[in-house]
């Protein structure tokens, strides 16, 4: 499976990039150490974006002088934006959810910034863990199989064999490529 | 630049769509989804091959935001234009990172004179990797920050005057904004070189919440032809495209939108 052409980017290459930095939920707070500070005309340009940052992406406070119902409904469209990518990305988790899968993967991202939407579906899917659809499951099982991802650095491709219970059966990961053997039914 | 009339944003999606369009002279392809170490997208190559230019369209660099740019996506984006043997290259007028934090969209910045700085320092690092000229994309911003210095006009203006970058000019972007800001679109178009665009994104987008927002998923409202029209009365770009990121429509709807550029521009059809 070909992860959504945006995210891929961050997986190219050797070794981590700029892009790749691990940032833990909530880590946009941070901008919002200033908003205390003194004199708040003269800061930096660096800092004031990294503020508008954490608004959007971690539910930090709005910047002063923002139009706060605006910079919501930015904040709103990005996580409906976000939600479309990560169903892209993990179509039966989206699908688990049904109509509720935009409002679900809103309450769980209003306080993480992207990592892209295939880590992104790989961490929400990690969470929900036991609870998962058994589609849902599978397609976290078959990505399992394929990739290492220790949920802090992009995925990388698994150089040894790698087996995998699935709902339905075993999935047996060789040289890249997948294969499922089913329970027997009945 | 020639003129290379109607085109289209190629996406992976769509690639067999866009191999079957007879008089196809353009089309664009989001510089992230090229990988340095791998073959081209399958059908981006063909299409090449065509002799249909293809101009890669940076969507992480960060422009404008407060630090350097990073200089491992630069010259991804080089590579990418050498790979492509692109006429430009082409990236927005906006931030999409801060501090580390990935924004997952086009942020505006502030048109300030510190913004303004910024932002032509990283054109500059960018320009100094290229090997081809690049074009600049204002973006559909929701909200504006509260210490703009200069009008859209003279922020633009000057950004292009200071780099030497062309323009890429989306003018759903300039609807999106006039509508939100309750302006005048085409006022716009007297304020800005148009002689400096390099070309133009035609795209669709929806409302909510009594807010605009540029989708790349919805239908192209009628007004955005209108526009379109207007502009292309005043001066005609080398090039305009239809820029659809998802949701992706039946051919024949995607060939109605390509048409409907082609008759608002007075271009040939490329269906």
């Amino acid at each position: 499976m070909t992860p959504p052409a945006g995210d891929h980017v961050t997986s190219t290459g050797a070794g981590p990039r700029p892009g790749d930095h691990v940032t833990s939920p909530g880590a946009g707070l941070r901008a919002g150490d200033h908003a205390g500070q003194p004199g708040g005309a003269a800061r930096s340009l660096a800092d004031r974006q990294a503020e508008l940052v954490g608004t959007l992406t971690s539910g930090a406070p709005v910047p002063e002088g923002f139009d706060a119902r605006l910079v919501e409904t930015a904040r709103v469209a990005l996580l409906r934006k976000r939600a479309g990518e990560v169903a892209k990305a993990w179509p039966a988790l989206a699908a688990s959810h049904g109509r509720e899968w935009n409002a679900a993967f809103a309450r769980w991202a209003a306080t993480r910034p992207t990592q892209g939407s295939l880590r992104d579906g790989w961490d929400l899917a990690r969470e929900v863990g036991a609870g998962l659809r058994s589609d849902a499951a599978e397609e976290l099982a078959a990505r399992e199989a394929l990739q290492v991802y220790d949920g802090e650095h992009a995925p990388r491709p698994r150089r040894l064999p790698a087996v995998r219970r699935g709902d339905g059966g075993v999935l047996i990961q060789v040289a890249g490529r997948l294969r499922t053997l089913r329970w027997p039914s009945g | 630049m020639t003129d290379y009339g109607v085109g289209i944003g190629w996406r992976p999606e769509i690639a067999g769509f866009v191999a079957g369009l007879p008089g196809l002279r353009f089309a664009e392809v989001v510089a992230e989804s090229i990988h340095d170490h791998d073959d081209l997208p399958p059908g981006l190559a063909e299409l090449r091959a065509r002799g249909v230019a293809i101009v890669p369209h940076g969507v992480r660099l960060s422009l404008g935001g407060a630090e350097p740019v990073e200089p491992d996506r630069v010259r991804h984006l080089a590579r990418a234009a050498e790979r492509l043997a692109a006429p430009l290259v082409s990236e927005h007028i906006a931030f999409v990172r801060a501090g580390g934090v990935e924004a997952g969209h086009l942020l505006p910045i502030p048109r300030s004179r510190e913004a303004v700085d910024a932002i032509v320092a990283n054109v500059e690092r960018t320009q100094a990797e290229l090997s081809v000229p690049i074009a600049l994309e204002p973006i559909a911003a929701v909200f504006d920050w509260p210490d703009n210095e200069l009008d859209e006009g003279d922020f633009l203006t000057e950004i292009l005057d200071r780099t030497g970058a062309l323009l890429l000019l989306d003018v759903a972007n300039v609807y999106a904004n006039a509508l939100n800001r309750g302006d005048d679109p085409a006022a716009l178009f007297d304020r800005i070189p148009l002689e400096r665009i390099a070309y133009v994104h035609v795209a669709g987008g929806a409302e909510h919440d009594g807010i605009y927002h540029d989708t790349h998923t919805d239908t192209v409202p009628p007004a955005v032809y209108d526009l379109v029209a207007d502009l292309c009365a005043r001066h005609r770009p080398p090039a305009l495209m239809l820029e659809r990121d998802g949701h992706y429509p039946p051919a024949d709807d995607l060939r109605a939108e390509l048409d409907a550029i082609a008759k608002s521009s007075g271009y040939p059809a490329v269906t």
